[in-house]
């Protein structure tokens, strides 16, 4: 008699379990096609992608990799400094969203700024130190070789093309192509989002807000039942 | 007599500044202005709007600044995202209207800069158009951040009278 309960308990046992298990993993899978708000999802790629290790040369023999990205949200942008038109309007422009941010004694700790330089023919990581901290004092300049820097660049489809000088001009006169856009890097160091030109400070600052509670509720619940 | 003479001279060369500033000149430049870079910035660039007044086009041919080795016209083009510059040999002006040299479009790209140069300072340029016409003219440095300091302020001060 004892027995037969017995067995009825275990089945219910298991009929539970089963049923838990089934709702995390509905649960789970559910969460992974949570849609984005809709007045953020065009800054958001439709997957976060992974970045693999890499290494570009910052000022006083330092070095950025993979690991300096988590644990924060990284703005970065490509360009050089032997650009007087994009490269300082957009930098300036970040500067000003990272002033309204920084307001936000929550946000101002999470978020760094990395100018990439494309042209290390011209760009020390010493001139990038002085010329990224410019527009911002917490923004670093980076480069790197040309391997590194065509790595780096590839995965985060941030395309540049380094042109001949017209004929008959100084070497130093090259100008470059680059992408415009600001990258932005979430915490595990995925490639998150971007936000691409004209940009407008009041806009990624609003933007980034939003991004961010929306990936920080997403944390929570993914570890939670409900 | 003499005096009448010099004060009817001077009278009648003050109607004719006048006269040509009332009667527009041909070629008109409104707000130069240079925008501010981080010392080590090797290259400048510089925005104005060239106004022409005239029935024939105007073309812009040569820029010089005595306190730049070099001046040239220069384009962003933005396509897919990627911003290419390129050099203009020239630049014209249709009649009647006006051409806007501002971020994001054109520039005059500054280089070969004899000294650093900072916000409030003024940069001396002449354009030289294929006409023979030369306008002076005097750049300030403006720095996007400064202006945006008092912009923040200017809202600061809003926001505490609206509450």
């Amino acid at each position: 008699m004892s027995k037969i309960f017995g067995i009825k308990v275990w089945v219910l046992l298991l009929a539970i379990a089963l049923s838990i298990t089934v709702f995390i993993g509905w649960k789970l899978s559910r969460d992974d096609v949570v849609r984005a708000p809709e007045d953020i999802e065009d800054y958001l790629f439709w997957q976060a992608r992974e970045l693999t290790e890499f290494k570009l040369a910052g000022a006083d023999n330092k070095t950025l990799g993979l690991s300096d990205l988590k644990g924060k949200w990284s703005f970065f942008f490509f360009g050089y400094t032997h650009c007087p038109d994009v490269c300082p309007v957009t930098l300036a422009t970040l500067g000003k969203a990272f002033r309204i941010l920084e307001k936000d004694a929550a946000i101002a700790p999470e978020i760094q700024g990395v100018f990439v330089s494309v042209d290390p023919g011209r760009d020390t990581p010493e001139l990038l130190k002085e010329y990224a901290a410019y527009f911002n004092k917490h923004f670093i300049g980076v480069t790197g070789t040309t391997a590194e820097l065509e790595a780096f660049s590839r995965q985060m489809s941030a395309l540049y093309t380094i042109h001949p000088k017209e004929p008959g001009k100084p070497d130093n006169t090259y100008l470059v192509s680059h992408n415009s856009t600001l990258f932005l890097v979430d915490p595990q160091g995925r490639v998150h989002g971007r936000f691409p030109p004209p940009q407008d400070p009041q806009e990624i600052a609003d933007a980034f807000v939003k991004i961010r509670a929306f990936y920080n509720e997403r944390s929570k619940k993914r570890w939670g039942i409900f | 007599m003499g005096n009448f003479l010099r004060l009817f001279g001077l009278l009648a060369l003050g109607l004719a500044a006048s006269s040509t500033f009332a009667g527009e000149a041909e070629i008109q430049v409104a707000d130069p202005w240079v925008q501010a870079a981080p010392p080590s910035a090797k290259v400048l660039a510089a925005y104005l709007e060239i106004k022409n007044n005239g029935e024939k086009p105007q073309t812009l041919a040569e820029i010089t600044s005595p306190v730049f080795g070099q001046v040239e016209i220069h384009r962003t083009t933005t396509r897919g995202n990627i911003a290419r510059m390129e050099h203009l040999k020239e630049l014209v002006i249709p009649p009647r209207s006006s051409v806007a040299i501002k971020p994001g479009g054109m520039h005059l790209m500054l280089m070969g800069g004899k000294n650093p140069l900072r916000a409030g300072d003024q940069v001396p340029m002449t354009l030289i158009f294929k006409n023979g016409e030369k306008i002076a003219i005097s750049a300030a440095v403006r720095s996007m951040q400064e202006e945006d300091a008092g912009n923040s302020q200017h809202a600061d001060h809003s926001k505490h009278q609206h509450h």
